[in-house]
């Protein structure tokens, strides 16, 4: 995928393009908020990483009201020193896709940045999800595996959908809690781990073959091929 | 009507009005005297002045004296209101301009008011009645009817008077009140502007010297442009070093994550590395919760506030703590009867819920409950987490919201010791209270939150 990444810190910079260069992705660094729009207005990207404070006469901000006012949706991670509340709000009214907040672990930026890819190619609204032998039909709110009927309380159900949507990819604790119990702080202890491992005795526990992944120091993910 | 009666304006506005009622009644009482008392008192000295005369003839003169000069009296032309009778020991008439006893006038010396027919007329007349020596009896009168028309008309001026006095005063309280309120009131809207985060609004102030008000206001504007300057000193420098802190850790954790990444060649190298990354991130969480703190204590919050159910935030706090609670073998129950509204923070207060259950499951020993429970007190809402934990000693219960301070108990469990600082940041911000009780044995922290 051919990503975008304006920031203006050299070290910062540099550790992301490796890593997402690593991944496998195609990178362009711009290091002013100038550049960064000229570049996202001119080429074709398939996500752009922004920092919010910039050099360069524009800020982040900036930046995504501008693409969005001439149509561009190309789908925009926001990077901020800033973790107010308010600051994260007004970053994705602005436009932005996602928020992250500096410092940030590498897998937790991936882990967002597959996301957007995803959800940005998704077409058609499914109605089926599917990974492997488990089944989730979204209209009868009804789980299967191997046949065999699963039983789920509405929030275990919630979560599976997610996994399931970002199925073979890695999913951070983060963005479980945002997206699943919509709580956008640390809680200081890992309870979505604990709400993890009871997903997992439904799911995997009776059969062979587990689906759920851990992670280490990532998070999770739901794969059909062998970890 | 007690609330009504608390407020200031309605105490002044009725204070104006009693004080203005009690003139008035001051003022009628006064009228009252100088002229209905002073022609009663004025009848009252002709008659005790006859009857003395009266009395000092018989005793000087004898019966005949006596006799003369009541038929002199009632002989005198132009003083045909005036009454006289002087009777025997049996009360048989002996002279006067009486025909005979009158029935008003009971056995008993004294003065009494009777109604006589006279001329056709029956007239409210003025009686003392004394006795004589030997046991004679004499009446003398004034007729009183004039004076009666007189207090009439003096009653009906001042019932009017008074009326009108009273609805002055009500209305003259009503204004006062206005005048003061309408002042006040622009003090009150100003300030909950400013307590909902509006930290540029000020009072109004007449360029003028201006009155009391003025004075105030200028004051409080006074002390308003510190508190702002306060505030955005805070808010600038908590931005500063959100930038400054930031950055340079977002550098140290790239750099061991690359090294990670890079997978150094000795597995211990490694480890070392995971476990820097590791105590980078704790840093870091405390860093972020350090600056959330400022962030709920500089009151800007506020203006997120909206209408939040309390027990559907429990409910969903509940829901996701359960499981680590059930991991230690416990079981967390929550009680939430009914659902209660209150202006606040949604996600403040679902934080401050999960860190009182998060330090709950830390201490809950296995086959333990923790209770989770909402309720109504008074004007409050009560948000109480309980545990059958080792809970906390007296003399340490007013230290644990203090940043940083972790209790002899907390001393090997995981935590920033941030966790109930924040609580009770929470508990401040929406003008409530975090209250630490035993809960024999455990901890029982109730949240208390000023209702909607």
């Amino acid at each position: 995928m051919k990503i975008l990444l304006v920031e203006d810190n050299e070290r910062v910079a540099e550790f992301v393009a490796k890593g997402l260069k690593e991944s496998g992705h195609v990178l362009d660094h711009a290091a002013n908020g100038r550049d960064g729009l000229f570049l996202a207005s001119s080429e074709n990207y398939d996500a752009i990483i922004l920092d919010r404070m910039l050099p360069g006469g524009i800020d982040g901000l900036g930046i995504i009201e501008a693409l969005r006012k001439t149509g561009n949706r190309t789908p925009i991670l926001i990077l901020s020193a800033l973790a107010e509340v308010d600051d994260r709000i007004r970053g994705l009214k602005a436009g932005g896709d996602d928020y992250l907040t500096k410092p940030f672990a590498f897998g937790e930026l991936a882990a967002r940045l597959d996301a957007l890819l995803r959800r940005s190619q998704r077409v058609e609204a499914e109605t089926v999800l599917a990974v492997g032998d488990l089944r989730m039909d979204l209209l009868a709110r009804h789980v299967t595996r191997a046949g065999k009927a699963i039983d789920l309380q509405p929030r275990e159900f919630k979560l599976l959908e997610f996994l399931m949507r970002y199925a073979d990819q890695a999913v951070t604790r983060t963005m479980l809690l945002e997206n699943v119990w919509d709580y956008h702080f640390d809680p200081q202890t890992n309870v979505i781990d604990a709400h993890i491992s009871k997903l997992r005795q439904k799911i995997d526990a009776p059969f062979e073959r587990p689906l759920l992944h851990t992670l280490r120091g990532v998070g999770y993910k739901l794969s059909a091929a062998q970890a | 009507m007690t609330r009504l009666l608390r407020s200031t304006s309605v105490r002044l506005a009725l204070g104006y009005a009693f004080l203005f009622i009690l003139s008035s009644a001051l003022l009628g009482g006064f009228l009252w005297w100088r002229t209905t008392g002073y022609l009663d008192r004025a009848v009252e000295d002709v008659i005790v002045a006859d009857t003395r005369a009266i009395g000092d003839r018989l005793r000087d003169f004898g019966l005949a004296g006596a006799v003369e000069v009541v038929n002199a009296r009632v002989r005198r032309v132009g003083d045909e209101r005036a009454i006289y009778l002087l009777t025997d020991p049996r009360k048989n008439p002996v002279t006067g301009n009486l025909a005979a006893w009158p029935t008003d006038v009971a056995d008993r010396p004294g003065w009494y008011q009777a109604s006589l027919v006279r001329d056709g007329t029956r007239r409210l007349t003025r009686i003392l009645y004394v006795q004589l020596p030997n046991n004679f009896r004499l009446l003398v009168g004034r007729d009183v009817e004039d004076r009666e028309a007189l207090r009439e008309l003096v009653v009906n001026a001042l019932a009017w008077a008074a009326a009108a006095a009273i609805g002055l005063a009500i209305l003259g309280g009503f204004l006062v009140r206005r005048a003061a309120l309408a002042r006040i009131e622009v003090i009150n809207r100003t300030a909950s502007e400013i307590v909902t985060g509006d930290l540029a609004r000020r009072l109004p102030t007449h360029r003028a010297p201006g009155d009391e008000f003025d004075q105030l206001a200028v004051i409080i504007n006074g002390m308003l442009d510190q508190i702002q300057q306060l505030v955005e000193g805070l808010q600038s420098t908590s931005h500063a070093i959100a930038h400054d802190l930031r950055t340079p850790l977002a550098e140290l954790r790239g750099r061991l994550e690359s090294l990670l990444r890079r997978r150094p060649h000795s597995e211990a190298a490694f480890e070392e590395v995971q476990d820097a990354v590791a105590d980078v991130d704790r840093v870091i969480e405390i860093f972020n919760a350090l600056l959330r703190l400022a962030e709920i204590d500089s009151g800007l919050r506020r203006s997120g506030f909206s209408r939040v159910d309390i027990r559907t935030v429990a409910e969903e706090a509940a829901e996701l703590y359960r499981p680590i609670i059930e991991e230690r073998g416990a079981s967390l129950a929550l009680e939430a009867p009914e659902s209660l509204g209150l202006e606040g923070d949604p996600f403040l207060i679902a934080q401050a819920i999960g860190n009182l259950l998060d330090n709950a499951a830390k201490v809950a020993p296995p086959e333990s409950a923790v209770t989770l429970s909402v309720s109504r007190r008074d004007t409050q809402i009560e948000i109480a987490v309980s545990d059958r934990g080792p809970g906390i000693p007296d003399e340490e219960k007013p230290r644990v919201t203090e940043r940083f301070f972790r209790g002899d108990a907390a001393r090997n469990t995981v935590g920033s010791g941030l966790g109930l600082s924040l609580v009770a940041a929470v508990a401040r911000l929406h003008g409530g209270s975090l209250v630490l009780e035993d809960n024999d044995p455990g901890l029982r922290a109730r949240l208390l939150l000023p209702a909607a």
